[in-house]
């Protein structure tokens, strides 16, 4: 088992290098300079755009760029071009905002996609289980973006209250606890939004393995025992039916910062999807790059993960 | 079963605690119930966030937003956009004029040039009436000794692949005797008027070269670009501007600190200085010294000619006590920075641009990363304090998101796109205001090809175009016919100017006579060529979009081919506008008051990377350009700029087709509040002043519990 953990965490570093380098390069294969240098600004003249080049390395070759942004990087240097700022603290503070949500949708996602796959599982074929295979698909297809879009003008609509960013602006004079329920309330509909795409596909995925173990013998035979229908589907057949799923907890990780991004935008939600989002838009390649460093670790920690995990939950694998 | 019953209850439960924070919040309706500080607090939207809150640094529109509330300058603009003194009480602007001996140069008599010859035929003539009259004249002039002064030259000097070299070269100059002149006001025709005295052509041939000594050995190339620069550096005949300012007494930084001209100079230094990479060094860069002639009066004086410079001074002033190399250096050291960083530390890396502390209106207190930036007014400002308590700043990327948050109330003001435009003019619940915006949309051509050289030929293609159903039509009435390169709110738009007309048959009756005639597939062809070019824009503008296929079908009909095509900004301006490569673009200006039209229409800015992209040019209009950077009497600028306008117009480089219209919808509730002299307060409706600008009297708003009648 060590051995195991050992052998794939040095293989993981050696991916993270490839990854970085690679990504390094396709950011600066992309069309498009850091914004801070501002082409359009009429006063400019090239001299300055050349010495504020210069102060960014970005005339230097790529390599030299790569070794300066890993450099930067391990002492804790690097800094934003948009605003000088250290990114290393600013991708912390955008990380805690971003939490709350994901941990919100993520167990929106949970607790009601196990719910609305087993009873359709149970009961298949019947008018409910038509209804939930329908919705889920609709709501698979239809973008995330377009149904928050509706559900915002429905809610500011019909009752008038704010629904965007973390909390409502000018309640700073409030009462604590109107205060609390103002940023519960602001979670509400950017997390049931995320969470409605991961409601659909994990109760599919839900009700195709509970279909699956439902079928196998040990069902039959716990039915033939006389056992009542409750034991054998949440007893028997739910606990075999899980181990896959187990392994999905690990591939949460990356969606912490890649999962929200739509979801951050339209909200004005000041998390690090928008982070990134805005770090493209501007060009603002130290940000882009160590996001992305940051999605590649967690990536590979995370497939490290579920396969530990599943060998944990189930028996029959061993890992060499 | 305990399981399912978990299953079902945490789900429930869950959705059911989410769902009655519901009742918690506040509506449109009550925003202030039980909340009364939110009447007090303003709160605006914004598409980006700031970035760097420091008036030398930033160049954004969210940090200038910010900056200039927080930071002020010694002037600004007022109701009728005249300059007005804020930190500066009053200023005056004077000249100082020095004529150098040229020693090559014979007086017209055939004499040679020397410093007391040249001295007293100038008194002379000035005596004997032989001179026209030199306005602002009130003393003599003096003749200066000859002196010598060492300085530094920076040359930067650019490789094949674009990459900056500097050069730093010492010089010895040997200044010769010269002629001064002092005058109240600022002549730039004054050494013209000496022409009966010094003959013609004194000013050509100067020999710099006698003068000038480098004190290294330079490469050729180092050396052609340093002698480009013999005549800034020496000039034969120099003005000098000089503006003398007087400062307000009594003003107070945020943190209790006193201005002075300290602040001033230091301010000027801060820009100049070549670390802190400031935007703002062309504005400051004509600066010759900065001196400082008690703590509240400050002189400035200027290098050469260069009339929009005092409008650099509206830039916020810096607190010395703040920045200085003392202060960086504690920072410094406070902050525990590795080796590296330290080495580079310099103004841009300091706190300051993310706690300013400035003079203005309003302090800074919070700044969340693209979440607000929170502001509070300043109770000693010097005018006395805002009524509005509190600002805040929102970054909402969305504009459908901002227009959402401004209908529930958690933001008092909103910019109506021109096809919502409507629905809030119908609208009880808030003001609107309309006003011309800054900007213009256009088609430009590329005056360097052949097709387009003309300017029959591009005057025929925009009379193709029916600007006023592409107003009506397009932007939904939100627009005006603009024909010239000026705002037209500003006095240097001449306004009887006509806009072309919709005339098709007159546009192919002009291109007939040019010898187009009309081929059997309905193009116009001329030489076995047809009338055919590419009309390109860049990508995420509708309005462009739609304004080029406009285009493309109203040349049709006249019988011109023109083929568009949409490119992503990036690659539009590098592979297109930048490098000259193209036929014709749809695209805007965004401007400021500044008459100066130097970058956009000069010829001499018509390289790559420049801003006169379609290659203008027109010797008369570069030389109107150059007398209005050269001009500080306002009167005289603004004939020249009519003159301008109108050259231009008839040339015809772009089609200039609209200027955009903005709308800004505000909650009804919001008031201008003015005192009654006997402490009455009174309420007045919001108005917009020259400019279009609806919040120069923001510092007098608030939003009241209920709606005023007006």
């Amino acid at each position: 088992m060590w051995n195991f953990i050992i052998r794939n965490v040095a293989q993981r570093l050696i991916l993270l290098v490839i990854v970085s380098f690679l990504a390094h390069s396709f950011i600066h294969l992309a069309p498009g300079e850091p914004s801070e240098v501002d082409p359009m600004n009429p006063r400019m003249k090239p001299e300055d755009i050349a010495k504020i080049r210069a102060a960014f390395h970005l005339d230097d070759p790529l390599y030299m760029q790569y070794v300066y942004w890993v450099r930067d990087l391990a002492t804790g240097e690097l800094k934003s071009f948009k605003d000088s700022q250290p990114v290393l603290p600013k991708i912390w503070d955008r990380f805690l905002n971003s939490l709350p949500l994901f941990i919100l949708a993520t167990i929106l996602i949970w607790t009601w996609a196990f719910p609305t796959g087993i009873y359709g599982a149970v009961h298949r074929g019947g008018a409910y289980d038509r209804l939930t295979v329908f919705s889920s698909y609709a709501l698979i297809s239809v973008p995330g973006f377009f149904l928050s879009f509706l559900a915002i003008l429905w809610v500011v609509g019909w009752f008038g209250v704010p629904v965007i960013s973390i909390k409502t602006f000018g309640m700073e004079h409030a009462e604590p606890i109107y205060q609390a329920m103002d940023r519960v309330w602001h979670l509400v509909i950017p997390s049931i939004m995320a969470a409605i795409g991961g409601i659909a596909i994990l109760s599919r995925y839900v009700r195709s393995q509970m279909l699956e173990v439902l079928g196998q013998d040990y069902v039959r035979t716990a039915r033939a025992k006389g056992l009542k229908e409750d034991t054998v589907i949440y007893g028997h057949a739910l606990g075999n039916a899980l181990l896959p799923f187990v392994t999905m907890f690990g591939l949460l990780l990356p969606g912490l910062i890649g999962g929200s991004v739509i979801f951050e935008q339209i909200f004005a939600w000041p998390g690090l999807g928008r982070l990134a989002f805005e770090a493209i838009l501007a060009r603002d390649f130290p940000i882009i790059m160590t996001l992305n460093f940051i999605v590649a670790v967690l990536t590979l920690l995370g497939t490290l993960l579920s396969d530990i995990l599943y060998a944990v939950v189930d028996p029959r694998i061993r890992l060499h | 079963m305990l399981t399912k019953r978990l299953l079902l209850l945490i789900p429930l439960v869950l959705v059911l605690f989410l769902l009655q924070s519901f009742f918690w919040v506040p509506t449109y309706e009550s925003q202030s119930v039980g909340n009364p500080g939110r009447l007090r607090t303003y709160i605006e939207a914004s598409i980006g966030d700031a970035k760097i809150l420091n008036p030398i640094l930033n160049a954004d529109a969210a940090s200038s937003n910010i900056v200039s509330r927080v930071f002020e300058g010694l002037l600004d603009l007022d109701e009728n956009l005249n300059l007005r003194g804020r930190l500066a009480t009053e200023w005056s602007i004077t000249e100082g004029a020095y004529l150098l001996v040229n020693p090559h140069h014979r007086f017209p008599d055939g004499h040679e040039v020397t410093g007391p010859q040249l001295f007293q035929r100038i008194t002379q003539a000035l005596k004997a009436g032989l001179i026209q009259e030199m306005p602002g004249m009130t003393r003599p002039p003096e003749l200066l000794p000859a002196g010598q002064r060492m300085e530094k030259v920076s040359i930067v000097l650019l490789d094949e692949q674009g990459k900056p070299r500097i050069v730093e070269i010492p010089l010895r100059v040997e200044v010769p005797e010269r002629v001064a002149f002092y005058l109240t006001q600022v002549d730039q025709d004054l050494f013209n008027r000496l022409t009966p005295v010094l003959g013609e052509r004194y000013f050509e041939h100067f020999p710099y070269e006698e003068f000038i000594h480098p004190q290294e050995t330079v490469d050729q190339e180092v050396e052609a670009s340093l002698k480009k620069k013999y005549p800034e550096i020496l000039p034969a005949g120099e003005h000098n501007p000089t503006i003398l300012f007087r400062l307000r007494q009594g003003v107070k930084f945020h943190d209790g600190h006193v201005f002075d001209a300290g602040d001033v100079k230091f301010t000027y230094e801060s820009i100049m200085n070549p670390k802190n990479l400031s935007p703002r060094t062309p504005d400051f860069e004509p600066i010759k010294h900065v001196e400082i002639l008690d703590p509240f009066t400050v002189r400035i004086v200027y290098k050469r000619l260069y009339s929009p410079a005092i409008n650099a001074w509206t830039m916020g002033i810096l607190p010395e006590h703040l920045l200085n190399e003392a202060a960086l250096t504690l920072e410094k050291e406070k902050r525990g920075l590795s080796e590296e960083a330290q080495k580079t530390f310099g103004m841009r890396e300091s706190q300051f641009n993310r706690h300013p502390i400035g003079s203005g209106t309003f302090q800074f207190i919070e700044w969340q990363g693209d979440e607000f930036i929170h502001l509070r007014r300043f109770e000693d400002y010097w005018e006395g304090p805002a009524q509005y308590q509190d600002f805040y700043m929102r970054i909402i990327p969305e504009l459908f998101t901002q227009e959402v948050e401004f209908r529930t109330g958690a933001v008092d003001l909103y910019g109506a796109q021109p096809h919502q435009v409507n629905r809030y003019k119908n609208d009880p619940t808030y003001q609107w205001f309309s006003s011309l915006a800054f900007a213009y949309t256009y088609i430009g051509y590329n005056n360097r090809k052949p097709l387009f050289a003309e300017p029959m030929i591009r005057t025929a293609l925009g009379m193709a175009i029916n600007v006023d159903e592409i107003i009506e039509y397009l932007v939904y009435g939100e627009g005006e016919r603009t024909t010239g390169p000026y705002p037209k709110n500003t006095e240097w738009y001449d306004p009887s100017i006509q806009p072309l007309p919709y005339d098709p048959q007159g546009a192919r009756d002009i291109l007939e006579s040019a010898g187009w005639k009309m081929n059997a597939d309905g193009w116009l062809e001329k030489n076995g060529k047809i009338f055919e070019f590419n009309l390109i824009t860049n990508n995420g503008n509708p309005i462009r979009k739609n304004l080029m296929t406009i285009a493309q079908n109203a040349w049709k009909k006249i019988g011109v081919k023109a083929n568009t095509q949409v490119f992503e900004w990036a690659v539009f301006l590098n592979d297109f506008v930048n490098t000259g490569d193209f036929d014709a673009v749809v695209l805007g200006w965004g401007m400021t008051i500044d008459p100066d039209l130097y970058q956009i229409w000069h010829s001499s800015q018509a390289g790559p990377q420049q801003l006169n992209f379609v290659g203008y040019n027109n010797p008369r209009v570069d030389e109107i350009i150059v007398r209005i950077r050269q001009e500080y009497d306002r009167d005289r600028q603004e004939q020249l700029t009519h003159e301008l306008h109108r050259l231009i117009h008839e040339d015809q480089p772009y089609t200039f087709l609209y200027a955009p219209l903005s709308t800004r919808v505000l909650d009804k509730k919001i008031v201008l509040v003015e005192e009654g002299p006997d402490g009455q307060e009174e309420y007045k409706k919001i108005f917009p002043i020259k400019s279009g600008d609806i919040t120069f009297y923001f510092h007098k708003w608030r939003k009241l519990e209920f709606t005023p009648n007006f």
